[in-house]
């Protein structure tokens, strides 16, 4: 939340002159990115997976009313509860409410990026209720006091000192820089958090709607224990992340885990229908699925109803030159990367600048090729930024450029003559072949980067001074 | 109602993309082969060496005795107690309980259901160990299948630092779409009738939230130990 009280511009700003960020950010990718490519070139035959990826996706959503509708009798007749939910509102005021009818006291979360984007946490903790965030990653940005920047990774951007110093402040351990250390310290302090609370929150990787199931994957052991300890457990879903049969996450489960951490499949993934039956031992006597709706179902029927293919996987992340320079708080919203440019300014569309972020890509396609379910992301951002220039969004600066770009190229001497101009500028600020600032308006540019000098000559003189001295070769 | 104005809005929505998207949809085959990688000669030898490039550990033992007389060695090596286990029965080991009567290990109250749920929580978690059976193991990743239920806890794979699985050879399937074909045809339409949850298991718990460097057991069992036995592939 303290990232959006700054533009979009500074934020960026901030990002790029950030040396430690941009260590963390460099290593996090490269990692994902070489694990990835090793987990999905062992694949017999990876067209055909992602192929068949993509297709059950779209053929969930083409059915989406059918099936949520079927999802939600099946965990009814299992004896679940099902909240329909159209904005965040209704959500946070379901579990809120639930929360206080049944003398909840304390809640633990597993990883849910819808919970983050209905802000649930601030909700609960005003209803005078205890949250605490157990993904280790989630665990530290809640000390922190931040947001997650990158969706499978929500840390990435703290060094383990960092960390090692919130540990220190918040448990009272000693300082360290040993990694396993730390993460035991943190096992210790959370066990004793789930074996003392009430109720469970976790996020949904998929909804099975034939068996009335929800499907959460993890690594760490946290979604588990807060989906079997406490007596309630609470999941949220977003309307679209639905397939029709259990035997689709044959599918789904290895494009997921490959594409996100290059795992075959990730060490957990716990598939729940219902609450505890009848003999169970453990497990939670009661089962509430949240369906969020939050923009989502019009979303399906407008020109980005492909976004909704997503899987959240975070690979287009990873693969984006302008995500790895910038990292995930630059964004400003809940969804970063890529795919985060697409859906924030659809689902968080009263965020200020959400409508810059289709701007932060170099439309490269690098998202597009690595996404398990083909979306065209690059596609999407180009229609968005026209989107946000027919709103009457665009900078005035930017206006005012491309008015200039199109008479100048309309009109040769203009050209000419500008391009002069410019080269004798260029002349007069650069140094050594660079310019490092140059006059606004066109500073922005150079705040985060140099500029080359232009060369002395345009392309045009050159080409007539070759000519000349051919023909004079020639004679 | 919500629900009606959210399946609403979806069926409005869905007038104009339908078309599309059940394009999409047909755009492969929504069935692929119920396994990922080229074969292996030997499912046994796959999943040992899947689960163990995981740092889980895997003891492939001959008959029954094998594996209890490999079980007695973990309980020994970790000094034992007190376990989270499946109810005997479900675990279906022969000679198990014996073994733990005669090490005086006893096997913790696994029902948390009711009043003083916190209570029993904390009287299980000093547990060091956790031993359960499996419903499949799937060679090309390394994984269990577990299928929870009556008598077969989940917390008997999750609480304690170490968690010991029985597996047979018989129970090894090729891939994860195999695993979940398998359990369709065994059980119908009632895989989730009498139980609340399936679980796959794939290694031990981990994390790399910190510079993306590897911990183990951050909060599930921090080891693994599988006990294969092979007694189906020495009678085929």
């Amino acid at each position: 939340m303290t990232t959006q009280s700054i533009s979009f511009y500074e934020r960026v700003d901030g990002a790029l002159h950030d040396a430690s960020l941009k260590t963390a950010l460099s290593r996090a990718t490269e990692r994902f990115i070489g694990n990835r490519a090793g987990a999905i070139g062992a694949l017999s035959d990876e067209a055909a997976l992602r192929d068949t990826a993509r297709a059950i996706r779209a053929g969930a959503l083409s059915r989406l009313d059918e099936l949520l509708a079927q999802l939600a009798t099946n965990v009814e007749s299992r004896g679940g509860t099902v909240c329909w939910a159209s904005d965040g509102e209704e959500a946070r005021t379901y579990i809120a409410e639930l929360a206080k009818a049944r003398g909840v006291r304390s809640i633990v979360k597993s990883k849910s990026m819808a919970s983050e984007e209905i802000h649930l946490n601030h909700a609960l903790e005003e209803a005078g209720l205890e949250v605490v965030e157990t993904d280790l990653g989630e665990y530290i940005i809640q000390l922190a006091g931040e947001t997650p920047s990158h969706i499978i990774a929500p840390s990435i951007h703290k060094t383990r000192e960092q960390v090692s110093e919130l540990f220190h402040q918040h448990l009272g351990v000693p300082l360290t820089d040993d990694i396993q250390t730390m993460t035991q310290t943190a096992r210790t302090a959370l066990r004793q958090r789930f074996l003392k609370a009430d109720m469970g929150i976790s996020g949904v990787n998929f909804g099975v709607a034939d068996e009335g199931a929800v499907v959460i994957v993890e690594n760490e052991g946290n979604a588990r224990l807060s989906t079997t300890v406490p007596r309630i457990h609470v999941a949220i879903m977003g309307i679209e992340r639905i397939v029709a049969r259990m035997e689709d996450l044959g599918v789904m489960l290895q494009v997921l885990a490959r594409s996100a951490t290059g795992q075959k499949l990730s060490v957990y993934t716990s598939m729940i229908s219902g609450p505890a039956r009848s003999g169970e031992e453990d497990g939670p006597e009661e089962f509430h699925l949240v369906l969020l709706d939050n923009g989502r179902s019009k979303i399906l029927g407008g020109e980005y109803a492909e976004a909704l293919l997503c899987i959240r996987c975070g690979a287009c992340l990873n693969a984006c030159p302008v995500y790895q320079a910038i990292g995930g708080h630059a964004y400003g919203g809940v969804y970063s990367g890529p795919i985060g440019a697409v859906l924030t300014p659809l689902l968080q569309p009263d965020l200020p600048e959400a409508y810059m972020l289709p701007q932060a890509s170099s439309l490269c396609g690098a998202c597009q090729e690595v996404c398990p379910v083909r979306i065209a992301i690059p596609d999407m951002l180009l229609r968005l930024r026209a989107d946000a220039v027919k709103a009457g969004k665009a900078h005035p600066v930017e206006k005012a450029a491309m008015r200039g770009y199109v008479m100048t190229m309309n009109n040769p001497a203009v050209y000419r003559a500008g391009g002069r101009a410019a080269r004798l500028g260029s002349r007069l600020i650069g140094r050594k072949g660079r310019i490092r600032r140059l006059p606004p308006p066109l500073s922005g540019w150079t705040h985060g980067r140099d500029f080359p000098t232009l060369s002395g000559t345009s392309f045009g003189e050159w080409w007539e001074e070759r000519e000349k001295k051919r023909k004079e070769a020639a004679q | 109602m919500s629900r009606d104005q959210i399946l609403s809005n979806l069926r409005t929505s869905l007038a104009s993309s339908r078309s599309w998207l059940a394009g999409e949809a047909q755009g492969a085959s929504h069935d692929i082969p119920p396994y990922v990688l080229p074969p292996a000669d030997n499912l046994a030898d796959q999943f040992t060496a899947e689960l163990r490039s995981l740092s889980g550990q895997v003891y492939r033992v001959g008959d029954d005795a094998g594996a209890v007389g490999q079980i007695g060695a973990i309980l020994a090596e970790k000094g034992a107690s007190q376990v989270i286990a499946w109810d005997m029965r479900e675990i279906g080991l022969a000679g198990l309980p014996q073994l733990l009567a005669a090490r005086g290990v006893a096997l913790a109250a696994t029902d948390i259901q009711g009043g003083g749920r916190h209570d029993r929580l904390q009287e299980l978690e000093p547990a060091s160990i956790c031993i359960s059976g499996v419903e499949a193991g799937i060679a090309e990743s390394g994984s269990l299948l577990l299928r929870h239920g009556p008598g077969r806890p989940r917390l008997a794979s999750l609480l304690a630092p170490y968690h010991i699985a029985v597996l047979r050879s018989s129970q090894l399937v090729r891939g994860l779409g195999d695993a979940l074909a398998q359990a369709r045809s065994r059980y119908g339409d009632d895989i989730f009738t009498a139980t609340s949850n399936l679980t796959l298991i794939t290694g031990p718990s981990r994390t790399a939230d910190i510079e993306m460097t590897l911990s183990l057991g951050i909060h599930g069992p921090q080891e693994i130990h599988v006990v294969l036995i092979e007694q189906a592939a020495a009678a085929r």
